[in-house]
């Protein structure tokens, strides 16, 4: 009979809230693979959060980012890699990224923040390299708009362009070494994992990438 | 026989290992069918259609031919080598050196020609020393003195050089139309499956992310990217548009001489130029064993920096596709004082930045 009228009875509020779909709590992270999984509490990343890569160029902050979306992406979640102008693509293969569900943005011509704001609706983990130092303005609308859509966004560094507010969790990587034999063997990275409360900060020492191109525990 | 319009196109002639001269023959063919449903493509950068229909339709062969090259121009931004002549093999000739021929003139242009323009390089050798140095005088022999002395291929040739036949034997790339059908198949929409086939949830809104994005950007902002069968990091990694067919992917066939993992993080799509010396500031080369003259002990950029080198491995050198278009490079891995390890590749006398171990 409902359904001959022209406005229809509202939805009382409270029935609403619990509407909402259920969330588990493992649901609420998105999982990491080796060596990962052991340093970070939870053993995943929280949706919702923002993550740090700080490295001083060209010592493995963007192999440590593309690492870390391996565990996503062999899950079957989309990925999206943002403001690195030439992607490693086989250096993602080999990390065991299913490149089917990565999306390359290489150019953003200036719009990064936009970019990121666009792919944050669409798919559940974003790296993102600021061409530059972010401005304050732009990182705290990127970061309520993670914590809206529940994805997470890593934002891979360096040491002067670091991101402007504070993350919910950052590696950053204080020594990388290469072992040699007759090729590029493997690189030893020491890397800080420093977050909010509940994270105990530590140095850990993981291989990546080793013979094999993936990330290891040493 | 038939009058066509062969039309010969220098920059498509040799595939490029990203898959896009085979798309580019695709939509030059498309384009030209509008023209004439029967245009052909008889192998890669030679295309064939018949001359009499478009003729009547278009009001005179030179109209054609005009419509031809500006319909090339329009798709590839190339000036096109145009032909005219009877029967495919004098077509070819034709387009090639951008002739047209009068109605009556094929005969004549065909009997000018030299004799290796058959394909036959023994054949052109032996006609030689025979002093037949022409077509024509190869096609003034009896047949039956060429089946005694020469193998039933050549007695093929000799057809064709009588214009008893239109076309050589081979002429036409047997393989062609398959793949040509095979990247149409490719050249659907093309978005990740979900179960059963169907799209997930997640699937349709990185989708519609994707669609917002190209809004903002334009349509060649977001890309896709897979591995395929090659030797080196830039060489296996295809990045296409969104949406473009991919490239065909092969990756489980064996590769010898392949660059192992580790791979670099960042990889040059347009590779720049360094120069890799030794302690005396001269220029490190590699020589024709692929090995380097002189330990490498600095890389400068173009920008003037320059890094000392602590440690370098390889070359490791190939040679490509030497029966086409050969490429001879060289890799070397570098470690650089600064903890950074770059890839840089030897080719055409220079050195190139190729990838970061980032």
């Amino acid at each position: 009979m409902f359904a001959f009228l022209a406005s229809r009875p509202p939805v009382p509020r409270d029935l609403a809230a619990t509407l909402r779909p259920v969330t588990l709590a493992t649901h609420r992270r998105i999982t990491l693979e080796d060596p990962w999984c052991d340093l970070v509490p939870g053993g995943g990343l929280r949706r919702g959060t923002t993550i740090a890569v700080q490295a001083s160029p060209g010592v493995g902050g963007l192999s440590l980012a593309l690492s870390l979306l391996t565990g996503a992406s062999a899950r079957g979640h989309w990925a999206a890699v943002v403001g690195v102008d030439d992607p490693g693509v086989v250096a993602m293969a080999d990390l065991g990224i299913d490149l089917r569900r990565v999306l390359f943005v290489p150019r953003p011509r200036g719009a990064w923040a936009e970019s990121v704001a666009d792919l944050l609706d669409g798919v559940d983990v974003v790296v993102v390299r600021p061409p530059g130092r972010a401005a304050v303005g732009s990182a705290r609308v990127l970061m309520d708009r993670v914590r809206e859509r529940g994805a997470v966004l890593i934002v891979v560094s360096e040491t002067t362009t670091a991101w402007p507010l504070p993350v919910d969790l950052s590696f950053v990587i204080t020594r990388s070494r290469w072992t040699t034999s007759s090729r590029l063997d493997g690189r030893t990275l020491t890397v800080r994992i420093e977050g909010r409360a509940g994270v105990r900060a530590g140095e850990h020492v993981v291989v990546l990438p080793n013979r094999r191109g993936r990330a290891a525990v040493v | 026989m038939e009058r066509l319009i062969g039309v010969w196109v220098e920059s498509l002639r040799v595939e490029a290992l990203d898959g896009s001269t085979l798309r580019d023959s695709l939509a030059l063919l498309d384009a030209l069918s509008v023209i004439c449903p029967f245009t052909e493509l008889v192998r890669l950068g030679f295309y064939a259609l018949p001359s009499r229909g478009p003729s009547r339709f278009f009001g005179g062969e030179d109209r054609v031919l005009e419509v031809v090259g500006a319909t090339v121009r329009d798709v590839l931004g190339d000036q096109p080598s145009i032909g005219v002549a009877d029967g495919l093999f004098c077509v070819e000739l034709a387009a090639r050196e951008g002739v047209v021929l009068p109605r009556d003139g094929t005969n004549e242009y065909r009997r000018s020609r030299p004799l290796a323009v058959l394909g036959r390089a023994d054949l052109a050798t032996t006609g030689r020393r025979l002093g037949l140095i022409t077509v024509g005088d190869f096609a003034e022999l009896a047949a039956a003195r060429v089946a005694e002395r020469f193998s039933a291929s050549v007695g093929q040739l000799h057809r064709v050089a009588r214009g008893e036949l239109a076309e050589l034997p081979g002429q036409r790339d047997a393989r062609l139309a398959g793949r040509l059908r095979r990247l149409r198949e490719a050249d659907r929409p093309d978005e990740q499956r979900g179960f059963f086939g169907q799209r997930g949830a997640a699937d349709e809104r990185a989708h519609a992310a994707v669609l917002r994005l190209r809004r903002r950007l334009g349509s060649d902002a977001v890309v896709v990217a897979g591995v395929r069968g090659g030797r080196t990091p830039q060489d296996r990694a295809t990045l296409v548009p969104w949406g473009a067919p991919a490239p065909p992917v092969a990756d489980n066939a064996p590769w010898p001489g392949q660059l192992r993992a580790p791979s670099p993080a960042t990889v040059l799509a347009h590779p720049v130029t360094v120069e890799l010396r030794d302690e005396t500031s001269e220029i490190v080369r590699v020589d024709a064993r692929g090995s380097l003259n002189a330990r490498p002990s600095t890389l400068g950029f173009t920008s003037g920096a320059a890094r000392v080198v602590v440690w370098h491995a390889g070359p490791w050198p190939s040679v490509e596709r030497w029966w086409i278009a050969p490429r001879r490079r060289a890799h070397v891995q570098l470690l650089l004082d600064t903890g950074e390890a770059v890839l840089v590749a030897a080719e055409r006398g220079r050195w190139w930045l190729v990838g970061v171990y980032d």
